[in-house]
């Protein structure tokens, strides 16, 4: 049978796994491990808490979990992703946003939690790690730009913008001491005295 | 159009929950909820109880199917459960094992 393209639409909640062959678009909530044959998008209004993998995953909406791809896998602009990413290639755009681990390379180096990537992890894990997630790039979520990076992995990560971290930093950090009143410090020492 | 569709080869385990339309064309297990109508089209099979609007069913069900409107049992239908609708048709073909309970 031809593979219907399944749509989980924008007023859906799934609550479990969605498994099977075909392509899948995610406009609503999805709360589970997703794997697919063909291709899985997650449009602007997704929001998936769940590792996802298929051939092909492009995410234009926000995604809790790690995204494996057998082919490719593309972030667009305005994507929240929070997890780590690994396909033979990886399409990061500006203003697409990823906090976790990225690996471009072949999908058989898989990781040994990421389980759903079948036959991958029958192969023994060759380390073809070849982009070492930067202390920066790992500590927080950042602008990353990387257009249509090859499996040889031209990286061009750059430092985030002032303006986007600047929401992050709401203020400084609250006293560690608490401000005592005037005077009441030297009650203290009487008491103690 | 319906807003969620289950394609053919895709199974979901689990639980649904739609303000919108589900069409079901491959496989569902779990709970299926939905304001609106629910469509489980040949091929569809639907393991799961059914709380919904206007229920049509030309694939196969094994769960409970309670609709605040109607429930079509079509040509090719396989119902197990119990059916409880204000309306209820079963169509010549279809195959229905259950109570059925129309709110009087």
């Amino acid at each position: 049978m031809a593979s219907e393209r399944t749509i989980i639409g924008q007023s859906t909640f799934v609550r479990g796994n969605v498994s099977g062959s075909g392509d899948l678009t995610i406009e609503g909530r999805v709360e589970g491990d997703v794997s697919a044959t063909g291709e899985v998008v997650i449009e602007a209004t997704g929001l998936v808490a769940a590792n996802v993998s298929a051939a092909r995953i492009v995410v234009r909406g926000a995604v809790k979990g790690d995204l494996v791809a057998e082919d490719s896998l593309a972030i667009a602009q305005g994507a929240r992703v929070v997890g780590d990413l690994r396909a033979p290639r990886i399409t990061i755009a500006q203003g697409g946003l990823v906090r976790g681990h990225v690996q471009t390379g072949a999908a058989g180096a898989a990781r040994p939690r990421a389980a759903s990537a079948g036959a991958a992890s029958s192969r023994p894990r060759t380390q073809t790690n070849t982009m070492p997630a930067t202390p920066t790039a790992r500590a927080n979520a950042q602008s990353v730009s990387i257009v249509n990076a090859p499996a040889s992995v031209k990286e061009t990560v750059r430092p985030a913008r002032p303006n986007i971290l600047a929401g992050s930093r709401p203020g400084p950090p609250p006293p560690v001491v608490p401000v005592l009143k005037k005077g009441t410090k030297a009650v203290q020492k009487k008491r103690h005295g | 159009m319906a807003s969620t569709v289950i394609g053919a080869g895709i199974t979901i385990e689990g639980e649904v929950t739609s303000d919108e339309d589900v069409v079901v064309q491959g496989t569902l297990r779990g709970r299926l909820t939905a304001k609106d109508g629910v469509t489980v089209e040949a091929g569809g099979t639907v393991e799961a109880d059914i709380t919904s609007g206007p229920v049509a069913v030309a694939g196969s069900i094994t769960g409970n199917i309670s609709s605040t409107d109607r429930v079509d049992l079509q040509n090719g239908a396989r119902v197990v459960g119990n059916v409880k609708a204000t309306r209820i048709t079963i169509a010549d073909g279809a195959q229905f094992k259950g109570n059925v309970d129309m709110d009087v």
